[in-house]
Order: structure tokens, then C-alpha cells, then sequence
């Protein structure tokens, strides 16, 4: 748990450690002021921030004029220089929009002319010679192709912009659920179930799937969220260099998600999915078994040299949506100072295309702040992470023996299936926000995440925390409490 | 009576028939067919009588670069006495280094057998 | 740093059963310099954290455990001063036998004469059976758990689900209990244990453990750590039947569902694979279709028995040194094995017809009083062995000589 270093009293309070939460919060970090961020969790980004495709949208699907079109346009434009910043990969892939049946090629046509006036740059009708050279195998009768379409890993990019808005004095506080919001004479007094007390002159609500909560906290009731989740399998990297392009049906009328598609992600993996489910809870996170069985068919289909024993892992993200299930489809993103709750900045909705749209929301919310408070700008900011962007060993051979002649740790491979080194663990052991879950590591140091699932790593990390940094094995926790790992020793010690 | 009976000496496992018969309060017997070894034969005479089984498991170490060794029994023990020679086994503690077929613990639960180290344990 | 090179005649990569007895086996061929990998801290891969009884039978006439099966061989290789880099990672190979290798020493490359791939296998984990639920902690693979308990004094949990009857599963069944966690049952979704006989007996019969056959885990319960799971019957297709369904209250489910032979390097090296074994393809110097690698072990076909193993991996030691040497002629022509009805898959898959060889093979399904038959291309008998059982989980070994070969170029191995 990262403390205040100013007390509990802040200029502004992000509320929810999403990528827009710690997006705001990093531009807030460039000026003089007392930032804190309050999430639930016990790691930044365990909601929906983490549980995406990874994919920076170029904004073709979004109608002209509303805030997700804007924001998204902007906020992919944005991505470049500010991953070189936090050393976050990124890689601008692009993507086909496939045709598959002649009723589908007119909507190609309707989302080209859409993305330019979105201002979407290089947007292309491909036939399928130049389909073929862009993606060879793919099947379709004609195909819109976006090159500003990237990929970036998302939770890495949620806790790069944590750690680089701590670096610059943002505290986090991690475990405390907002449970009490009291508007005061010079802001807001926010209580916690875990009863922490903070003071506040701007309140932001960022709280995604409890976006709609929180603003009932603050006595705002215009707003219902309705959690929509997407599944997905992760397919081992073998398969990855199948895929140099994204690859999307054209969409049908009436579907609230992209449709079911492969995804490449930075690290070289396949994921199949996302389905689209309305559901009861924010937090049911389930992958169910009728659908990782159409996951997995689609998946064959599309790839068809996969083989079962080429899925790794399965997983769930849930959208925060506007619209009922009977309406479905998309509303735009709610982004407003409120006039009525003074100082409350209020962000409902921010489902996809939210991860590509963070920066631009940051810049968006700063100037919100700006009409609240006095804003300096501070001499100091460092918009550079430490830290580098690749792995050890996406390093050129001579480069990783240097590395390990100045640390030996470099040398010790911790991780068989993704080759992480022992280094690498340990800088996530000690990651700036005080995180101690392992998932943390998992999301940090991408140990346990290649095929083996950590059949190799785990008994290693385990050794290496219980010798180097004193773990017993009731400290051992997946992300949340209760979620232990282990029940004891075999032979009680000492 | 006949028993059937899947013999666990090799990895075969040999579906055996033994003809018992019970005789003054004690098993005897009479006659064992299935079995491809002579080994087996004379495991399932055993068997029927009084089953035997050889336990592995592990004893608390102190100063040693693993925290436990791996121990086993040096010869089958009654597989009525497992639990009880269970308890001993956790309540030992060796200080390393320790060596293979280190007995580490001798009679266990009354029974014939040591406990003996299988691996080596150094100091740490 | 610079990166380091060296020059050995064979490398032989994983310290396991198989690596341990593959290097001993090439320096008493004769090959001047030996050098074994271990990414591991210790010597003996596996059989460190297989402390039950019941290795060596064969080879040694005695039941020892797996920490001390390891120790003789690791006793022969200190006695011959076989080099061995511990903690040194594979990073890299290629079809010139050309190495990269990491260690806290720094990178090395190392040039080989001959390789032996001796990497052993991973065990399938929960993401590949897509188990449906909210991934909760308390979900092991058998060998995980294995290794905790065994070797770090973890203990992974108190009230336990064993999925597929797996021997590493029966084992651990058995390791529980006997550590005063309750075990409910074992479940396999086949219509027969795919264990030994023999674990199923002393494993779980002696404990009064249920093996429930035809039934699967169909469902994991709890979102922080496991709370039950679903159970159901499954039918002939090994599709779970509608109504079947119970619910197991348990904190721990360990995975004993099948292993996964480790070739990522053999496919980096350009390696071909086997898809039924999962292991490469080889002939009968266990010689890979690289020429100068070679494989053995459960890298190139999940054994039941380490005696097995050690064969096996003396077999490709003892090649690969000839071959680095320059003391093996590559054969002309094969004669192609292939499996014939009731076998799953024969290994090697070709052989040169020069030498006698070990034929493995392993049964579609349990059979009772059959005859495994070899006939060439004619449909000619080459070798009849006859067997009151066959199982699945016991690998069928037949040693074959030479001069049965002669006149074929495709033979087929086929249960009558």
C-alpha cells in the first residue's frame, strides 16, 4: 500500500485505478497539485482495464460528432509518444475489415467514409491481391484496411501509467472500496469499507462497472450500468506468427460487440473471442463452457492448425454499458462536470473504445479540473517510466550478456515458456506501488502467463519470495483476499 | 473363498486369484493363479494374509538447502500401521547434512523397519 | 560481457532420468567431451520430487525411490567427470546444433557435435481442458502440488479433487491422506484409470479413495479460492450427461490429465514431430530428422516406467557419440513403421534395418489374451508376441532383431 505522502487531504481524487483512472491521473501529475487515486483492488486495473483485446482502435465504427469518435481518433494519435514514455510496446499492426458476402461490402464503404470524417488517417478498400499481402490465407471478397489500428498490452499500460503517476507524487490506495461520498463546503469528504477518510476538493469518478454507484454515492441517479461480458481463449504463441494483420468480419446490424475474431497480442499470443453476454454481476469474471466450446470452434476455423493443447488460458472482461439488454448496441461515453454536484467529474460508461480513448479522456477531464482549480504546471514532471518496454530476452544477444555481466540475476531464466529472468521478477517484487499479489507478478513480469501456466515458475517464485523476501505460505494471494494459494507448511518449522 | 487380487510388486499389475480358505482364526492360502512371477505369488500369499506396503514420504530438515527429506521405510511395513508410523514421521526433525539411507528414524509405531533418508541433504 | 563460446562433442540437454543416463551412456562410448544442461538447481529433473517407491525394479532388482534412482546415475556421471552446467537455460537451437545458453556466468554458445534432447514434458493445465468457472486458486496440476509438498514443505491444500487418474495424480492421492488432507475422489472422464494397476491399488484402494470412471469435472466453483466443483457422468462420446451433475465441496482440485512433451526447441532446431506421440520423429539411433540430434525420454514419448527411460536414453547417448565421433554411417534406406489396428503409435518411426532395435508402442484400449504382430508390406509375420493383458497406460517395449527386417521396407505393428 502506497501511503500519502501529503495526508489524507487532496486537490483531486480519482476514484477507480482503470486505465482512465490512472490516465487522468498522470496528467494531473504535471501540475502543483495533491492527486490520490482510490481503487478496491489490490493491483490498478483488475476490472475491465485488464480483461480487453489489447486493441488501439482506429475509430472507424463510431458515429461522427460524439465523444467515443473524438476521443478515439485523438486519443490513438496520442499512443505512440506517450508508450515511448511509460516503455510500453505498442505496435501498429493495422487491420481488415472483412467482407465476406457482397451485402457486406456496401458497410465497408459506409465505415470508410464514417472513419474519414472521424479523421481517421490511410483508410484503404482492399481487394484480395492486397488482402493477401497483408494478411496471407485470408479469406473474404473485400476488406477495409486500417493502418493506424495497433496493439499494446492493456494492463501493462494501466500500471505503466500508475507507476508514472506515483513516480510524480500521485498516491494510490489500493484496497479501499469507496463506500460514502459527503459533498462538504470546500469538496467532498470519501469514506471506505476499510474506513479511510479522505478530503477533496475534486472528486472524479472513474470507477467503470461501478461508475453508476458511485455517482448514486454522490446523489447523481441518471445513470444504470449494465455489465455485458466478453470471453476469451488464449492460444499459445506458436500460433502467433499465423497472424500479421487483425482480421474483422464486417459488422451485423444490431450486435453490441465486434463479433467473435482472433487477436494477436504484443507478446505474441492469439486471442479468440470476445462474446457478448449481458450479465447479473460486475465482477462474475466466469468463463462458461458453452461458449469457450463456440470460442473454440470459430477458433478453428479461422486457425485451423490449432489444436487444443494450444489453449493456454481462458478469461472474461465485462463491458460497462449504458443500454439494457433490449436495446443493446452502443451509447456514447458520459464525460461531465457536474453543475448540479460542483467539483464532480463524472465518467459513465467508458467501454471500448476506452483504452485507446484514455490519453485523450485525460486531457479532456485536466481542463474539467482547470475550470474547478488553479492550475501550475510543475518544472519537475518526468513523463519517463523507468524501466524498459521489452523483455530481457527481446534483447540482441550481446546487449542481454552485458546486462548479465552488470547483474547476474539477468543470467537465472525464471520462466521457461516466456524465458523471464530472474530479474525481471524480482524489479516486479518490488514494483513501485507496493503490490504483493501474485497476479501482480503474472500482470508485472508476465511470469506464469506463457503455456505452462506456471507449472514450471510458480515453485521457483515461491522459493525465491519465501528466501529473499520472507513469504510464508499464507502470504501467498491470487488478487484478492481469501484467494490464498496455499494452507500451511507440510512440516510446521522451527 | 477365492480372492481376486491386483498385484502391485511391477508395473504389470497382475489380475491373481487365491483360493483361501480360513483355518483355526487365520487365512491360509491354498492356491494363487494369474500371477507371472514367482514374486507375485509370494506377494499375494502375503497379501491375503497380512498386506504389507512400503510408505514414502518426507521429515522436516534443519540448516539444509531443502526443507525436507525425502524418507522411506527400508522394508514393507503392516498397512495397519501406516497411519501410526505417519505420526512419527512428522513429528522427526534431522539436522542436515544428511545422507541417502541415513536412518533417521528406527522402529517406527513398534514396527521392524527404519526410516531411512533418500536423498542427500546438504548444509545450506 | 562478452558471449562465450565453446566447442563440445556432445551436449545433452535436461539433468533428468533421461539426460543423466544419456550423458553417461555417451562418454562410455567414447565421445571425449560430455557436457550436460540442468536448468534446474539439482540433477535428476523429475525423480527429485518423486519420492515414492517403485523405480529401478528392473534395472536394479529393487524398489528405490526417485531422489535415489537419480543418485546412481548422477554417482556414474561424477565418476567419468562428465561436465554439467546447472541453473543454465536452454535459450536457443538450431539445425547446425549450434546452441545459446544462459546462466549467471553469462551467455554461451556452444558448438555440438551431437545433441541429445532430454527435455522432458510439461502436464496439461486447467486453460487447456477450458474448464468453465472464475479461476479460483486451489487448482493445481498434479506435479505442481507434487513438487510443493515435496520439496518446499507447501501444502497446497486440505479437502481435494483429483481430475483423470493419471499415475502422478494417484500418487499425490495417496501423499495427501497420508498428510491428513481429505481426498473425495478421483475422477476419469475414460471408461478405465489410465494409471498403473498397481497405484490404483495401493494408491487409493488401501486409502478407501473412490475412482469414479466415465465422470468429469465440469464445473470449478468460487472467485477468490475453490469451493467445490461439478462433477457429471459422461457418455461413450466423453460428453457430460444432463442430470448426472453433483457438486464436491473441496478447496483443492490437482490436474493429472496427461503430459505434453517439451519440444519448443526441437521445433526450433527445425525438429519434425510426431502429432500422436507429441514427441519427435526418430529411427532406431533415436536419431531426430536433424541430423546429430537426438532424442529420448519423455520428450519424445511419455513413458510409464524410468527404467524405460534410462534404456532408452543410453540408446540415443551411445549414438550420439558415434555420431560425433564420426562413427555412424546415415542409412540409405528405411523401412517405415506404422501402427496398425488397436495401436495408438509405434516408436521409432523408421529404422535402418542395420542394428537391433527397441520397438515401444502403446494400445488404443485395454485388451485381454490378444498377440501384437509385426508383418512387412506383404502382409508377411515378422514377430508375434503374445499378451494376456494390454492397457493404455503400460507401454508395450519389444526388442526386435535385426535379421527379423530383412526383405521389408514398410512394416506394421497390428493386435490379433
Amino acid at each position: 500500500m502506497v501511503e500519502a505522502a501529503l495526508g489524507s487531504q487532496f486537490d483531486c481524487l480519482v476514484i477507480g485505478a482503470g486505465v482512465v483512472g490512472n490516465a487522468i491521473a498522470r496528467e494531473l501529475s504535471r501540475f502543483r497539485l495533491r492527486v490520490g487515486v482510490v481503487e478496491k483492488e489490490l493491483d490498478v486495473g483488475m476490472g475491465t482495464s485488464a480483461r480487453n483485446s489489447g486493441v488501439l482502435h482506429s475509430g472507424i465504427h463510431y458515429t461522427p460528432g460524439t465523444l467515443r469518435a473524438e476521443l478515439n481518433v485523438e486519443g490513438n494519435s496520442m499512443m505512440e509518444e506517450l508508450c515511448r514514455q511509460l516503455k510500453v510496446k505498442i505496435d501498429y499492426i493495422g487491420k481488415l475489415t472483412v467482407a465476406g458476402h457482397e451485402e457486406e461490402i456496401p458497410t465497408l464503404y459506409r465505415l470508410k467514409e464514417q472513419g474519414e470524417a472521424n479523421g481517421v488517417p490511410g483508410l484503404e478498400i482492399l481487394k484480395p491481391e492486397g488482402m493477401e499481402k497483408l494478411q496471407p490465407g485470408v479469406n473474404g471478397l473485400m476488406a477495409l484496411y486500417s493502418p493506424s489500428t495497433g496493439i499494446i498490452c492493456p494492463y501493462t499500460f494501466t500500471i505503466a501509467l500508475a507507476e508514472n503517476a506515483h513516480q510524480n507524487g500521485v498516491s494510490f490506495f489500493l484496497g479501499q472500496e469507496v463506500t460514502g461520498i459527503q459533498k462538504t463546503e470546500s469538496g467532498f469528504l470519501v469514506s471506505t469499507r476499510q474506513e479511510k477518510r479522505f478530503s477533496t476538493k475534486v472528486l472524479i469518478n472513474s470507477a467503470g462497472l461501478y461508475s453508476d454507484r458511485i455517482a448514486r454515492l454522490a446523489g447523481i441517479n441518471d445513470y444504470k450500468i449494465y455489465p455485458c461480458r466478453g470471453e476469451y481463449l488464449v492460444l499459445d504463441k506458436r500460433l502467433g506468427h499465423h497472424l500479421s494483420t487483425l482480421v474483422y468480419p464486417a459488422p451485423h446490424k444490431g450486435k453490441a460487440g465486434l463479433g467473435i475474431h482472433l487477436t494477436k497480442t504484443v507478446d505474441g499470443n492469439i486471442l479468440v473471442g470476445p462474446s457478448n453476454e449481458y450479465i447479473d454481476s460486475p465482477e462474475n469474471w466466469a468463463t462458461t463452457g458453452h461458449i469457450m466450446e463456440k470460442l473454440r470452434e470459430e477458433g478453428e476455423g479461422l486457425l485451423p492448425s490449432l489444436t487444443t493443447s494450444d489453449i493456454i488460458r481462458s478469461f472474461a472482461g465485462v463491458r460497462p454499458k449504458q443500454n439494457p439488454p433490449e436495446i443493446g448496441g452502443f451509447k456514447d461515453f458520459v464525460i461531465e462536470a457536474r453543475e448540479d454536484v460542483r467539483g464532480f467529474i463524472n465518467l459513465v460508461g467508458i467501454e471500448s473504445p476506452g483504452l485507446t480513448c484514455s490519453p485523450a479522456i485525460a486531457t479532456m477531464v485536466r481542463d474539467m479540473v482547470a475550470d474547478l482549480l488553479p492550475m501550475e504546471k510543475r518544472e519537475d514532471f518526468q513523463p519517463e517510466r523507468s524501466g524498459r518496454a521489452k523483455y530481457f530476452h527481446e534483447l540482441p544477444a550481446e546487449e542481454r550478456a552485458d546486462l548479465i555481466g552488470q547483474d547476474k540475476d539477468w543470467g537465472e531464466v525464471i520462466c521457461r515458456c516466456e524465458h523471464i529472468t530472474k530479474k525481471e521478477l524480482i524489479e516486479a517484487i518490488q514494483n513501485p506501488l507496493g503490490v504483493r499479489s501474485i497476479s501482480g507478478l503474472k500482470f508485472r513480469a508476465r511470469v506464469m502467463m506463457g503455456r505452462c501456466q506456471g507449472g514450471f515458475c510458480l515453485p521457483r517464485i515461491v522459493e525465491i519470495l519465501e528466501k529473499e523476501f520472507g513469504y510464508r505460505p499464507e502470504d501467498f494471494f491470487s488478487y484478492k483476499e481469501g484467494s490464498n494459494f496455499f494452507t500451511g507448511y507440510v512440516r510446521q518449522p522451527g | 473363498m477365492r480372492k481376486t487380487l491386483v498385484c502391485v510388486i511391477c508395473p504389470n499389475g497382475c489380475h491373481v486369484e487365491a483360493e483361501v480358505q480360513e483355518r483355526g482364526g487365520r487365512l491360509e492360502v491354498l492356491e494363487v493363479t494369474g500371477a507371472l512371477c514367482k514374486k507375485g505369488e509370494r506377494w499375494v500369499r502375503q497379501e491375503v494374509v497380512e498386506p504389507l506396503r512400503t510408505i514414502s514420504s518426507s521429515v522436516l530438515v534443519e540448516g539444509g538447502d531443502f526443507p525436507l527429506v525425502s524418507v522411506r521405510t527400508d522394508s514393507p511395513i503392516p498397512l495397519d500401521s501406516i497411519f501410526r508410523v505417519m505420526d512419527e514421521v512428522k513429528r522427526a526433525r534431522v539436522r542436515a547434512p544428511v545422507s541417502i539411507g541415513q536412518v533417521i528414524i528406527s522402529n517406527p509405531a513398534g514396527t521392524s523397519c527404519n526410516i531411512i533418508a533418500t536423498r542427500m541433504v546438504n548444509p545450506a | 560481457m562478452k558471449i562465450k563460446k565453446a566447442k563440445r562433442d556432445v551436449v545433452v540437454v535436461g539433468g533428468g532420468p533421461a539426460g543423466l543416463a544419456a550423458a553417461v551412456s555417451a562418454k562410455k562410448e567414447g565421445a571425449p567431451q560430455v557436457l550436460l544442461i540442468e536448468r534446474g538447481r539439482v540433477l535428476g529433473g523429475i525423480l527429485n520430487q518423486c519420492i515414492h517407491d517403485g523405480f529401478g525394479l528392473h534395472r536394479f532388482k529393487q524398489a528405490l525411490s526417485g531422489p535415489e534412482y537419480a543418485q546412481r546415475f548422477i554417482d556414474d556421471l561424477e565418476s567419468l567427470s562428465i561436465d554439467v552446467m546447472l541453473n543454465t537455460m536452454v535459450l536457443s537451437l538450431d539445425g547446425e546444433r549450434r546452441l545459446l545458453v544462459s546462466s549467471k556466468d553469462g551467455l554461451m554458445e556452444i558448438e555440438a557435435g551431437a545433441v541429445v534432447l532430454a527435455m522432458g514434458c510439461r502436464e496439461r493445465t486447467a486453460g487447456a481442458l477450458m474448464l468453465p468457472g472464475s479461476r479460483p486458486t486451489g487448482v493445481y496440476t498434479a506435479g505442481v502440488a507434487q513438487t510443493l509438498i515435496n520439496l518446499q514443505n507447501i501444502m497446497v491444500g486440505q479437502e481435494a479433487v483429483i481430475l483423470g487418474s493419471g499415475d502422478i495424480g494417484l500418487i499425490m492421492a495417496r501423499r495427501l491422506t497420508l498428510e491428513g488432507a481429505k481426498v473425495k475422489g478421483v475422477y476419469e472422464i475414460l471408461p478405465y484409470a489410465s494409471g498403473l494397476p498397481r497405484n490404483i491399488k495401493q494408491c487409493l484402494e488401501d486409502y478407501q479413495i473412490p475412482l469414479h470412471l466415465a465422470t468429469t469435472v465440469v464445473e470449478l466453483h468460487g472467485s477468490s479460492r475453490l469451493t467445490g466443483v461439478t462433477v457429471s457422468r459422461v457418455d461413450e462420446a466423453r460428453r457430460p450427461v444432463p442430470g448426472t451433475e453433483e457438486f464436491i465441496p473441496c478447496d483443492t482440485l490437482l490436474l493429472s490429465v496427461g503430459l505434453i512433451p517439451e519440444n519448443e526447441l526441437s521445433r526450433e532446431a527445425g525438429v519434425q514431430i510426431d502429432p500422436t506421440t507429441g514427441g519427435a520423429v526418430v529411427d532406431d539411433t533415436l536419431m531426430t530428422t536433424v541430423p546429430g540430434i537426438f532424442s529420448c525420454g519423455n520428450v519424445l514419448q511419455v513413458h510409464d516406467v524410468v527404467d524405460d527411460v534410462s534404456e532408452e536414453a543410453e540408446s540415443a547417448g551411445a549414438h550420439a557419440a558415434r555420431y560425433a565421433m564420426g562413427r555412424m554411417s546415415p542409412a540409405d534406406t528405411y523401412v517405415q513403421l506404422r501402427a496398425g489396428k488397436g495401436i495408438r503409435y509405434l516408436l521409432p518411426q523408421k529404422v535402418s534395418g542395420q542394428m537391433d532395435f527397441v520397438l515401444s508402442a502403446r494400445v488404443t484400449e485395454p485388451m485381454e489374451n490378444k498377440a501384437l504382430v509385426l508383418r512387412d508390406q506383404n502382409g508377411k509375420g515378422i514377430l508375434r508376441k503374445k499378451k494376456i493383458r494390454l492397457h493404455p497406460a503400460v507401454m508395450v517395449r519389444v526388442k526386435v532383431d535385426r535379421d527379423r527386417l530383412k526383405g521389408a521396407n514398410r512394416i506394421e505393428m497390428g493386435v490379433e
